[in-house]
């Protein structure tokens, strides 16, 4: 279901959206990126896609459902790699990345927003904070800033929409909601997301021979400091 | 040692950038014309990957108390030499001990790139020695120049003899070419028919991280994207339909609908526009973009 096709003849088609459903389903960004469709198997397909060296593949980025790859200048993608996006993805990969236990200033100046989420999920914040520390996340992706991990496992009672109006300055280290993903921030800057609490952790430093803390697949357990 | 009696505009260290961080959130950036910073390296007989100034609108005046070989390539700017010498563009330009070189305005376009022999020599991060100006790291300090700074340069007699023969890409043109993103299909015929139909002009809130478009809006249906992986040149709509073409800082994911892709043979052309151009669009299809992008590249490879 890739199109390279005659790119003239789009506004006369009525092409249906990228689906997860469809597995190997991919589509161009530009001549240099193309974006495969693969749902809940992203993981999987980054490490599986990672772990062989590809000369036309300058970067892999996984993000929501997707993978983009990044083409070198100049280069087409080889029969093996459209061979590799056709194979039929993997389910959810059952290797584990490393476990991070990150502990968290909850609430006060550290967490602005913890009282009033805890309120509109019908918890205390004793409960709202149990409830947060009592899974361990795992890092979907990275985005928005370098180092920013989105954490998948969010309990469903504590899913909110983000803030409707961002704050200009949100501190580094603040551990955050938005929608079904928590995060940490790692360096200060505009934020739209709800403040709980605070971490002791430098979750990205360019410098360090290792820059982020947290990669796709690694798992994360907050601890009430 | 260069040293930086007056910043400009916007002056930053720049190479080829940092290739592989992706998946971290690091955007590969560097300069916005790879290809014109090669070319400049090449007059002064520095590898492809040394690192030089990219210059914005208005240049800067700097000074050079041991000399220097240098070439500027790129948009033309205003540019002096205390020495009474000319300084034109896309030659190596031997300056004498205690020289200063002055870059005006841009005549032109919008950036130009300035090589000295040895490289610009601040540390490495991650690879590259490109500011990276969202994050503050890379350059010099992660910032843009400032008058009074020092940047150390590299050890002339060290610079690899490079046999590149490149050209710089042409930069004139009106006319973007594109491919057609990944939610191309599902934008309306009249949105589809404002975007490839009519001219956009650069906005005001536009620089490295993107180019911010004003005209006709794109319809579309309000599309809740899950974020998706971006590159630079791709052009995102945002609900208000004024299109965003993401630039070479830009994010690497993104929750708006991608309607198209800039071809990299064209981000020269790009890296020229400034606030107030008008550009247009059109598509290309995918094999012969990359057979553009290879006619500039693969004569690039240093050997």
């Amino acid at each position: 279901m890739s199109h390279d096709t005659d790119p003239h003849a789009l506004p006369l088609a009525r092409r249906s959206s990228l689906h997860p459903a469809a597995g190997a389903a991919w589509r161009w960004v530009s001549e240099r990126g193309v974006l495969l469709a693969t749902g809940d198997a992203t993981l999987a397909r980054y490490a599986a896609l990672s772990s062989r060296h590809w000369p036309e593949v300058e970067d892999l980025v996984p993000a929501d459902g997707t993978l983009l790859l990044i083409l070198r200048p100049g280069a087409a993608m080889s029969a093996a790699l459209r061979q590799a996006l056709c194979a039929d993805a993997t389910s959810p990969s059952g290797a584990s990345g490393v476990l991070h236990p990150i502990r968290v200033e909850y609430g006060g100046v550290a967490g602005p927003d913890l009282d009033a989420l805890a309120a509109r999920a019908g918890l205390s914040r004793d409960a709202y904070i149990n409830s947060h520390t009592a899974v361990e996340y795992r890092v979907a992706f990275l985005g928005f800033q370098p180092g920013f991990a989105y954490l998948q496992g969010l309990p469903a009672a504590l899913h909110v929409p983000r803030r409707a109006s961002p704050r200009v300055r949100v501190p580094a280290g603040s551990v955050a909601i938005g929608g079904v993903y928590c995060g940490i921030y790692p360096a200060s800057g505009p934020g739209g997301w709800h403040l709980i609490g605070r971490a002791a952790v430098t979750v990205f430093d360019p410098l360090r021979p290792r820059p982020a803390l947290l990669l796709p697949g690694d798992r994360v357990r907050f601890v009430a400091a | 040692m260069i040293d930086v009696l007056r910043a400009g505009f916007c002056d930053l260290v720049m190479d080829q950038g940092r290739t592989g961080y992706g998946a971290l959130g690091v955007p590969v950036g560097g300069a916005a014309d790879p290809a014109a910073l090669v070319y400049a390296n090449q007059l002064v007989g520095n590898n492809k990957e040394a690192a030089g100034l990219e210059i914005t609108l208005a240049g800067p005046q700097l000074f050079f108390p041991a000399g220097g070989m240098v070439a500027l390539t790129g948009a033309r700017f205003a540019a002096s030499r205390s020495s009474g010498a000319a300084a034109p563009w896309n030659a190596a330009l031997a300056l004498a001990a205690g020289e200063t070189l002055t870059l005006g305005r841009a005549e032109a376009g919008c950036r130009c790139w300035l090589a000295v022999r040895g490289g610009i020599a601040v540390p490495r991060v991650m690879g590259s020695r490109s500011t990276f100006l969202p994050a503050g790291f890379g350059g010099l300090q992660g910032r843009r120049l400032q008058s009074g700074d020092a940047l150390p340069t590299g050890n002339a007699a060290e610079a690899a003899v490079c046999k590149v023969t490149l050209q710089p890409a042409p930069s004139s043109g009106r006319v973007l070419r594109v491919i057609a993103g990944p939610q191309a299909g599902q934008f309306d015929d009249a949105g589809l028919a404002a975007f490839f139909g009519s001219p956009y002009r650069v906005g005001p809130a536009s620089d490295r991280r993107g180019l911010r478009l004003l005209g006709a809006a794109v319809s579309h249906r309000s599309l809740e994207l899950p974020s998706q992986g971006v590159l630079p040149g791709a052009i995102q709509v945002p609900p208000d339909g004024q299109p965003i073409i993401l630039g070479w800082d830009g994010p690497i994911s993104g929750g708006y609908p991608v309607i198209a892709g800039v071809i990299a043979a064209d981000w020269p052309w790009l890296a020229q526009l400034q606030p107030g151009d008008t550009l247009q669009f059109e598509t290309i299809a995918v094999d012969a973009a990359q057979t553009l992008a290879r006619q500039t590249w693969i004569q690039g490879e240093v050997e």
